[in-house]
Order: structure tokens, then sequence, then C-alpha cells
């Protein structure tokens, strides 16, 4: 099942590799992305995400890119499947 | 206008001013201007011999005092050789402050001498990392780099810095302060769900990890064990929260652990992990790990939260005040609380292996009783271990330093280096094998030039022992590239380094070597040469549900050893 998820990121060294990295390397396929920009030190990341296998979840995954540092906001699109975790960050 | 200070003299003065007293490193090109700073600074250098070694002291620097463990190499090589050690910090959430030298700014990205994007290398295993563009903001992102090391759940973080940026000169004003980080407070809410649960439980274990001393709750959690009397089972890296000789402390769980802890995990109804992850090498077959119990999960960090298994409560925040908080009113467990005991004292450790060779475990339990309560042990990875983990006595986590979510090789000997400049008052003993120890050997050379009074006990089996265990079980004996035997003579080796060495062959010389490492004045080595067909029992093979132990059984016990 895909989820689409919405970031909104800081301009730091490095910033875009490391969520790409980490939603790769924590087991889910990156079927789509888009960049948008957001003003002078932010940004938008928009991912289309596939988990590579069924025990892969969505709310870890939220949790870990949180983990991060300089995520603004992260958010799941209502049409995909929504998280406690990426809701409670936008609530936040 | 030469009064202001240069990006290197920055990285040094901040150091300074956030409190470092020491930092492991080695120069090279593009880390130079630091160097230059560094000379005459008043910050303790120990030069390494390999910057693998620098990571590795640095972070058995900070697991020893619970401070921020700092190392320093330059680009290209200097950095990629850290990487291990950042990687080992990161698996077992160590806070490390990691500075590397960067080739100048308009090199980058050309290919330049010694470059590589070590900041793209190391994304996987930082927290976070910066590249700094201009030297002004050296202050601030090392203070922010610390603060970021120690925070939430530890772990290391990079800075990386050219050497244009380090070499020129800036106006600054602001100086860093050490920043003071409080953990958020846990929703009372789940502490008192937590309660209700364990008052609920017939067969509540508490299943506790690294996180419980580095929440600086270890005074907590035995507390809430000498309140509740709920038995405890340990992780690799939990082992001495709860001294090892408390009669309700069963043990460690999992591959290696006893069939205490591994039973009592098996039949539990209620699983309260403490700072604990759910590692595979803790769970066995993740899906038959404590297959009767409801989960409460204390954590720092949200992102273990259901992981890997489902926490029917989740207490999410500061440990300490958690535990402060956590009153059950516990009735009933006796006859649990007896069982555990009960096969706790039937599956014993026995030391009276037959054969007159030494028995390693024999030795290992002898040694941390000798060294008391100020043992710290700075262990290598294979066998030896796992035997350190099985065998010693531990009064405090902090004496327990090992490579625990890396496993890395090597680990040992400059743990041992800082173990020791951290520690200076206490028994600190590397405990290496034979192959672990080749890995960073070079730093015999450390001891010596610091004269650092570490002391390493070598058990030597002339193979790796543990690949050897696993062909030997799992592989049909095909004995696949393990063999040692060729290894240099390790006593005329430490020797050469200007160590002082002997070597023991039999079991009758192992209390009187004991008593004499443990007395001696400088860096010395004792090399024990041990059966290579001796394995680590217990074991549960891989894939394997925890219920599934393999175990040694001696059929004529000979004379106590």
């Amino acid at each position: 099942m895909n989820h689409l998820i919405h970031i909104e990121l800081d301009r730091l060294e490095g910033s875009l590799l490391r969520i790409l990295g980490l939603v790769e390397r924590r087991g889910f396929n990156i079927d789509g992305a888009e960049l948008y920009d957001l003003g002078e030190d932010k940004r938008g990341l928009s991912l289309t995400l596939r988990p590579r296998e069924a025990s892969r979840n969505l709310e870890t995954l939220g949790l870990q890119i949180d983990r991060l540092y300089g995520i603004r906001r992260l958010s799941a699109d209502p049409r995909g499947v929504t998280t406690s975790a990426i809701k409670n960050k936008v609530s936040a | 206008m030469s009064n202001q200070p240069t990006g290197a003299q920055l990285v040094i003065s901040t150091l300074k001013a956030l409190g470092v007293e020491t930092v492991f490193g080695y120069p090279g090109g593009a880390i130079m201007p630091i160097y230059d700073a560094l000379a005459g600074s008043g910050l303790k250098h120990i030069l390494v011999r390999h910057e693998q070694g620098a990571a590795f002291a640095a972070d058995a620097y900070a697991r020893s005092t619970g401070g921020v463990g700092v190392c320093m190499a330059t680009s290209g090589p200097g950095a990629t050789n850290l990487i291990t050690g950042i990687a080992n910090a990161y698996m077992d959430s160590v806070p490390l402050v990691c500075i590397t030298g960067q080739v100048a700014t308009h090199l980058m990205g050309t290919d330049g001498f010694q470059e590589v994007d070590i900041l793209g290398i190391c994304l996987p295993i930082v927290k976070h990392s910066w590249l700094v563009r201009d030297a002004a903001d050296i202050p601030a992102i090392i203070a922010e780099a610390f603060a970021i090391a120690v925070e939430g759940r530890p772990g290391p973080v990079l800075i990386d810095i050219p050497k244009d940026v380090a070499a020129s000169k800036v106006e600054v004003s602001s100086v860093a302060t050490f920043p003071t980080w409080t953990p958020p407070a846990a929703d009372p809410k789940s502490i008192e769900a937590a309660a209700k649960m364990i008052e609920a439980a017939k067969q509540p274990l508490l299943y506790i990890g690294g996180g419980v001393e580095m929440a600086n709750a270890t005074q907590e959690l035995r507390d809430f064990v000498a309140r509740t009397g709920i038995p405890v089972v340990s992780t690799l890296k939990g082992l001495g929260t709860l001294p090892t000789t408390h009669d309700l402390a069963l043990g460690m769980l999992g591959m290696h652990g006893t069939r205490a802890a591994n039973t009592a995990v098996q039949e539990t109804d209620l699983l309260i992990a403490l700072g604990a992850r759910f590692d595979d090498r803790a769970t066995g077959k993740l899906n038959a790990f404590a297959p009767n119990a409801k989960v409460i999960h204390f954590d720092i960090d949200p992102a273990e939260i259901n992981k890997l298994r489902h926490a029917d409560v989740a207490v999410v925040g500061d440990l300490k005040a958690a535990l402060k908080a956590l009153n059950p009113k516990v009735s009933g467990i006796q006859k649990w609380v007896e069982k555990c005991k009960a096969d706790k004292w039937e599956h014993r450790f026995k030391y009276n292996a037959p054969g007159k060779g030494v028995y390693a475990p024999g030795l290992l339990k002898s040694l941390s009783e000798k060294a008391g309560d100020k043992f710290v042990a700075a262990c290598d990875v294979g066998q030896h271990q796992m035997w350190v983990a099985q065998h010693c006595e531990f009064a405090h986590n902090r004496g327990h330093l090992t490579s625990g979510g890396s496993g890395a090789m090597g680990y040992g000997l400059p743990a041992g280096v800082g173990a020791k400049l951290a520690r200076p008052d206490h028994h600190v003993v590397t405990i290496s094998g034979d192959g672990s120890f080749m890995m960073n050997i070079q730093e015999m050379a450390t001891l010596n030039r610091y004269n650092i009074p570490l002391k390493i006990v070598l058990l030597d089996n002339s193979s790796l022992g543990l690949v050897r265990q696993w062909q030997e079980l799992f592989y049909q004996e095909n004995y696949s590239e393990i063999d040692l035997s060729d290894n240099p003579d390790f006593v005329e080796v430490a020797k050469a380094f200007g160590l002082s060495a002997f070597r023991i062959t039999h079991r009758h010389e192992v209390e009187g070597a004991l008593d004499k490492l443990l007395a001696a004045e400088g860096p010395t080595l004792l090399h024990v040469l041990i059966d290579p067909r001796e394995n680590v029992w217990p074991l549960v093979p891989p894939g394997a549900s925890n219920a599934e132990m393999m175990e040694e059984r001696w059929d004529e016990p000979l004379d106590s050893y």
C-alpha cells in the first residue's frame, strides 16, 4: 500500500539526503518525490512510499523521520493511511 | 586585526569553555590549523596510533564518566578510519563529538587530495552533522553538537571543518556555554496505567537495558526492585545496573543468556522494558519472545515504541522521574519470584570444568571478584565478551564497557585507554581475544607513551572462537578461515611496545597471575592460553526461540575450580 507524506524541513547541510536515506534504509521504496520552496530557510518535500515488507509500518518511520534535526512539520495525506505519530506532529 | 581568533582557535577555546578536558585524535593535512591551535592550549590531547582507536577511546571515556567523548581526525582516510567508532557509538547510544578536518572549500567536490564526503558517508550513523561554512558559526555549532549528543537518546555527532574555514580569522563575541538538557516528563496517565497493569500481573518481569543508567535512573531502578520484589533480566548493556550479585538479578537474557533469564521471559505475563530495545540478540525469534506477556515499554526515544514489539503501555520520557512515580501495590507474586530464584540456583554456572587448562569463565569470575567494586571491564568482541557478560560480577553499569549493538572487534584496547584515563582510580582491565586484540594492537603504543596503567587479559585460543563455534554447531564443522595459530608471540609483542607481559597456560597459575596483574604498576598484559575447542554456553541457535537453549553438560565434574 502506498503512503503519501509531506515534510517541511529546514535548509540544513545534507537534510534531503538524511530523509531520503533514512526512508530507504528503514525499508521503504520511494516511488515519487517532489521538492518545493517554502522560503529562505525552509523547504517542503512530498514522498510517495511503499513498504518493502508488511512488517514495516509508517508510524515507526514517521517517528524516525521526526528524530532528525530540522524537521518542522510532518503529515500524511488524508487519502493515505494517517498514523498517530504523524498526526501528533501536525498538532504539536 | 591580529587579535581576532581563527576558526581553529575557536574550536579549541569552545571545547575548553564547554569543560572538555581530554580529546583523542590524530593529526593530518586538512586538520593542521586545529592542531596548530591545540599546541600549548592546555587542552589534553591523547595521540592514538589509528583514528579508530581515537573514536573507541572517546566512546569509552564517555561511557565511563557519563560525559561526552571527543575525537578528532583529518580528512579522507583519517575521517573514514573514525567510522567504525562512530557507528559503534550510534548503535550503543553513546554521546560522542567527532571533529574532522576537510579539504579547503574551493577543493571540495573536485576529488582533492584526501577528500572524502565524510558528512555524506556518516549520515546513517550520526544523530546530526555539520559542515562548517563560516568560522563565525563554530562556537554555536560546537555547543549545539554537545547538546544534541546528550539530549534524548544520546549518540554521536560529526563536525566537518574545511581547512580554509579553520584558518580564517573571525570576529566573535559570543562564548558557547554548556547547554543543559532536561528530559521531558512522561505522561502521568501512562505511569498510572503502568502501575495498574503491574498490580494485575501474576508473573511480572523487569527487562532492563543500557538506557536505565543513561537516564541516571540506576538508584530509582534499585529502589523500585527493592519495594516491589519483581525479578530482573538484563540486556548486555544493562548488566550491573542492578548489581549482578543481587538475588533478584536473573542475569542476561537472549542468545547467550542464562537459563533462568530466558525461562522467566518465556513465562512472564508482564514484561516491563526499561531503556531496552528488543534487539534480536536479546529476543531470539521475535514472535516467540515473551509469548504470554503484555508489555510496558519505558523509553526516552518514541521511535523505539512498537518498533519491534507492540507495547500495551508506553511511558515515553524521563525514566528517573517515572520510576520514582511508579508505585504499584504488588502482591501475590511470591510463588513466581521463588520459581525464578529456584531456576537461577538450579541453572547457576558451574566452574568445575574438566581438565587442567585455564577455564576462561572461572578466570573471569575470579578477576571481577578480586577487582571488586572498582572493576571496569573494557571488552572486545567474541567468546570472551560473552564470558565476561555471563561470569563477571558488576556492581555498577559503567563498569562494563562493551560493544553491544555494533559488535566491533578492536573495541577493547582503545576502550581501555579511554576508560583508564577517565577512571584512574579504578581497576580497568581490557579483556580481549587474539582475534580482536590484533585489530587495534597498535594502541599499546598509546599505553606506553602516556604510561597508562591499563591491565590486559588476552584470552588466546588461536582462532576466531565465536565463528569457529558457529561453524562447529551450524555449518557441519566446515571450519573456514578461523585458524589464527600463526599469531605472533603476544608477550614479546607487548614487551616490544614497552609493556610488562607474562603468560599462563594452566589452571593452577590463574589466581597468582590475577593477583600479580592487578598489583602491577604500569601497563601490563596477561597472556592466557586456552583450549580452542571451548564454546560459549548456553546458546540459543540463530532464528530459534529463547526457549530452545543449547547447554553444555560435563559428564564427570572434577574437583571444584
